[in-house]
């Protein structure tokens, strides 16, 4: 090694434990930071209400819980069963008013579908056979598109459907 | 300021003198043009997709190639994600570290290898040309394609492990003749990767083998969505690093090399490399926190791991930073950025390869993004997400393999490069339309812009309705696409023309790095590190012993995957197949 290697070297060794150290409480700042989110927003999180082996199954469950509709749980919250199948979503309208916890149960008949609200977090799989349960509230009222983005064929992209967030009704 | 103190123009290789090798040579070059073939195929289509994002929709006019998007998308994903990289990666992984220890490889299994991968590559083109398997390249059930194209993709894994014995069978063989030595760094930087690799292919053979082979030829009626997604991505997240392993090795193994420097640290490539092995495998299902039926606790441990894996990446990020730096500073460069500026950047090849890591630092960040649950709650399934790859194995791992052909196409062929102005351009649209296409991609996704949607196809209000909100970042999409489209005619161009007439000359060596510290040796000259006593690395050392990090990993993910995949056995879904295209 010439001096200049050794000298090099020798500073690189240096630094390279420094940065070896900055890169590992990095990542576990970052991790913490996303567990701390996570326990405290933990309603957008994906979960998982039941299993089925027939794959319509899951999709009775969700039809006989009520037709599409939205169903009051407490005082400020609500249900939404919902079915994927190729390619619309079942209901293909939902109203919800503002400021309300919503619980959307969702789940497919067929093949995989993505159960995406536009300009929110929410975001799971409609998987055939299970039901998946997310929690949301929507603070804005408007359109929110539910936009299928889970490949499911030809059509995939016009899979489109509706939550209407509505403004609170005068007490 | 430094002014243009240092050495102009590219740094010169040496010549090869060893005129043996010549079957090697041209099975190497024969890996090399299939894996090209593949990407010229795939990457014509993709700024098709690319204007399909800002609503312009070319597929009409396709049609007597293209039945819809998805077919076309199908061909770029497979073709570019699988066929490209494995041809590639399964050449340069024995061909390489032939040369490094100077055995000669079994050509009996790399022709194998060989032979595998073409019968399941060709199988798969017939089954994506012929519209019966539009299923995209991750071939979710229930969605359900031909038995050609499972078959295929069953042939084309099995053929990519084949390089795993070949290297086991040369190292044998070198260290029988040098006892007491470490292995030489190319050849552990590839023994890992294909170590990964092999044990990774565990889990899309046995979805392949166990469930869609038989399932697509009749054999079983029905199938489980989830467990076979589950072993898709026990597969499909460490491919991520079947497809960076063979960049990195050209990086810390040549490239130094080929930038007038040294690497400058031979143990903290192995270590890089062992922790790219045990960290990678466990982690796959990370791309399952939109799914339901687990547990949120084995989400939040995949976190953990997730974050872990960046770490060996920014280390490489670190000491590749480090060898350039070197390499600057050899050629004279001062100050701060001078040596940046002094590298070689009139070697295309230095350039591709460095153009590549720049825009990893994109890719890396990104992609810690995707890793962290929440966030990815809001990326998941847009547009962010192929924009996020696309300066990983897009920028990357292509960058670096054009990078590779620059000086390999001259080493196999003794063929000079027909241009080396037009690969220079190549390399700099490619770098500059992938990094606008990405950002372009990243900044839709926020827009909750879908990927895998043929929005173009769409009736123009509605489309607008839905993402004229994303009409910048869209454009931005179609302006890097098409802008990519020059970058790949031109490399073509360079690449077919020097293989057909590129002028005679002499041909370069292999451009094997030396170690600033640490052992590094190679056939040619360089001393061979001694595994005990005076100047022997302990890091190095302790590595050696691949088999004790092949256990560990395979613990760590046995112990991964069986809470994830208990609930999914537990609560078997019998889904009849779909074909909806
Ligand atoms: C020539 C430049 C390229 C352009 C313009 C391009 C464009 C695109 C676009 C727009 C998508 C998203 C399509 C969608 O989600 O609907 C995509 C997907 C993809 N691209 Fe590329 N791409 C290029 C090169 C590459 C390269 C070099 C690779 C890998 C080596 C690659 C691998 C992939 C993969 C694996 C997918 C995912 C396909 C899927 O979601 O099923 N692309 N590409
Ligand atoms: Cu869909
Ligand atoms: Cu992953």
């Amino acid at each position: 090694m010439t001096p200049f290697d050794e000298a090099f070297h020798a500073s690189a060794e240096r630094h390279e434990r420094a940065f070896i150290v900055c890169v590992i409480v990095m990542m576990a700042l970052l991790t913490v930071a996303t567990m701390f989110y996570v326990v405290h927003d933990f309603g957008l999180v994906t979960t998982t209400q039941s299993f089925h082996s027939d794959p319509t199954a899951a999709e009775r469950e969700v039809a006989a819980a009520d037709t599409g509709r939205v169903v009051k749980t407490g005082p400020n919250s609500y249900a939404v069963h919902i079915t994927g199948k190729a390619w619309r979503w079942t209901p293909g309208v939902i109203h919800v008013p503002e400021g309300a916890e919503v619980t959307f149960y969702v789940t497919s008949s067929d093949v995989l579908h993505g159960f995406e609200i536009q300009g929110t977090p929410v975001n799971l799989t409609a998987v055939p056979g299970v039901v998946g349960t997310v929690k949301y509230t929507f603070h804005r009222t408007g359109v929110f598109r539910i936009i299928c983005n889970e490949y499911c064929g030809m059509v995939h992209h016009a899979m489109i459907g509706q939550v209407i967030v509505d403004a609170r009704a005068a007490e | 300021m430094s002014g243009r103190a240092f050495t102009p123009g590219p740094v010169v290789y040496p010549v090869e003198t060893d005129e043996g090798w010549r079957p090697e040579r041209r099975m190497m070059l024969l890996f090399l043009i299939a894996g090209f073939c593949a990407l010229l195929i795939g990457a014509s289509i993709g700024p098709l997709q690319a204007l399909n994002y800002d609503g312009v929709n070319a597929y009409p006019a396709l049609r007597s190639i293209f039945h819809t998007y998805y077919q076309g998308l199908t061909v770029h994903g497979v073709l570019n994600g699988y066929v490209f990289t494995f041809f590639v990666t399964c050449g340069l992984l024995v061909y390489l570290p032939a040369r490094e220890l100077g055995q000669r490889p079994s050509m009996a299994l790399w022709g194998a290898c060989f032979g595998l991968m073409a019968v399941g590559a060709l199988s798969l083109i017939y089954a994506m040309f012929d519209n019966s398997s539009s299923v995209l390249w991750t071939f979710y059930p229930p969605l359900k394609g031909s038995p050609f194209f499972y078959l295929g993709m069953t042939i084309l894994t099995l053929g990519s492990v084949q390089p795993l014995p070949i290297l086991l069978k040369m190292r044998a063989a070198w260290k029988r003749a040098h006892p007491g030595c470490v292995t030489p760094l190319v050849t552990y930087m590839s023994l890992v990767t294909m170590l990964m690799w092999t044990l990774a292919g565990v889990g899309a053979l046995s979805e392949l083998i166990l469930q869609l082979d038989p399932w697509s030829l009749g054999l079983i009626g029905t199938i489980d969505p989830l467990i076979n997604r589950t072993l898709f991505w026990l597969t499909g997240h460490p491919i991520v690093y079947f497809w960076l392993m063979p960049a990195y090795i050209s990086w810390y193994g040549l490239l130094s090399r080929q930038a007038g420097g040294k690497l400058a640290s031979d143990p903290m490539a192995r270590m890089t490399f062992a922790l790219l092995l045990i960290f990678s495998l466990p982690v796959g299902s990370h791309h399952q926190f939109s799914d339901p039926g687990f547990s949120q606790i084995w989400r939040a441990i995949l976190v953990v791991l997730t974050m872990s894996v960046a770490i060996p990446s920014i280390i490489t990020a670190f000491t590749l930073g480090l060898s350039l730096e070197y390499a600057g500073r050899m050629r004279g460069g001062l100050g701060l950025v001078g040596w940046f500026r002094a590298l070689p950047w009139s070697d295309p090849s230095v350039a591709a390869q460095v153009l590549g890591a720049l825009t990893f630092i994109l890719g890396g960040a990104t992609g810690i993004v995707n890793g962290s649950w929440e966030l990815d709650a809001i990326v998941h399934n847009t547009t962010f997400v192929p924009g996020h790859f696309h300066v990983t194995v897009g920028s990357v791992t292509a960058m670096t393999f054009m990078g590779l052909a620059f000086w390999m196409i001259p080493h196999l062929t003794g063929r000079k490069l027909i241009s080396r102005r037009i690969a220079l351009f190549s390399v700099w649209t490619w770098f500059v339309g992938m990094t606008i296409f990405a950002i372009g991609m990243q900044w839709a996704g926020l827009y909750g812009v879908p990927r895998r949607a043929w929005v173009s196809a769409l009736p123009h209000e509605t489309y607008h309705a839905l993402y004229g909100v994303a009409a910048t970042p869209t454009a931005l999409i179609a302006v890097g696409g098409v802008i990519l489209w020059v970058a790949t005619y031109s490399f073509f161009l360079v690449f077919f023309g020097t293989l057909l007439f590129g002028r005679r000359a002499e041909r370069p060596a292999v451009p094997f790095a030396q170690a600033l510290s640490g052992p590094v040796s190679h056939e040619t000259g360089v001393a061979i590190p001694v595994a005990t006593g005076h100047g022997a690395s302990v890091l190095a050392n302790r590595l050696e012993h691949v088999w004790a990090l092949v256990g560990l990993t395979a613990v760590a993910t046995v112990a991964a995957y069986v809470p994830i995949l208990w609930p999914f056995l537990h609560n078997v879904t019998h889904s009849p197949g779909w074909v909806l295209w």
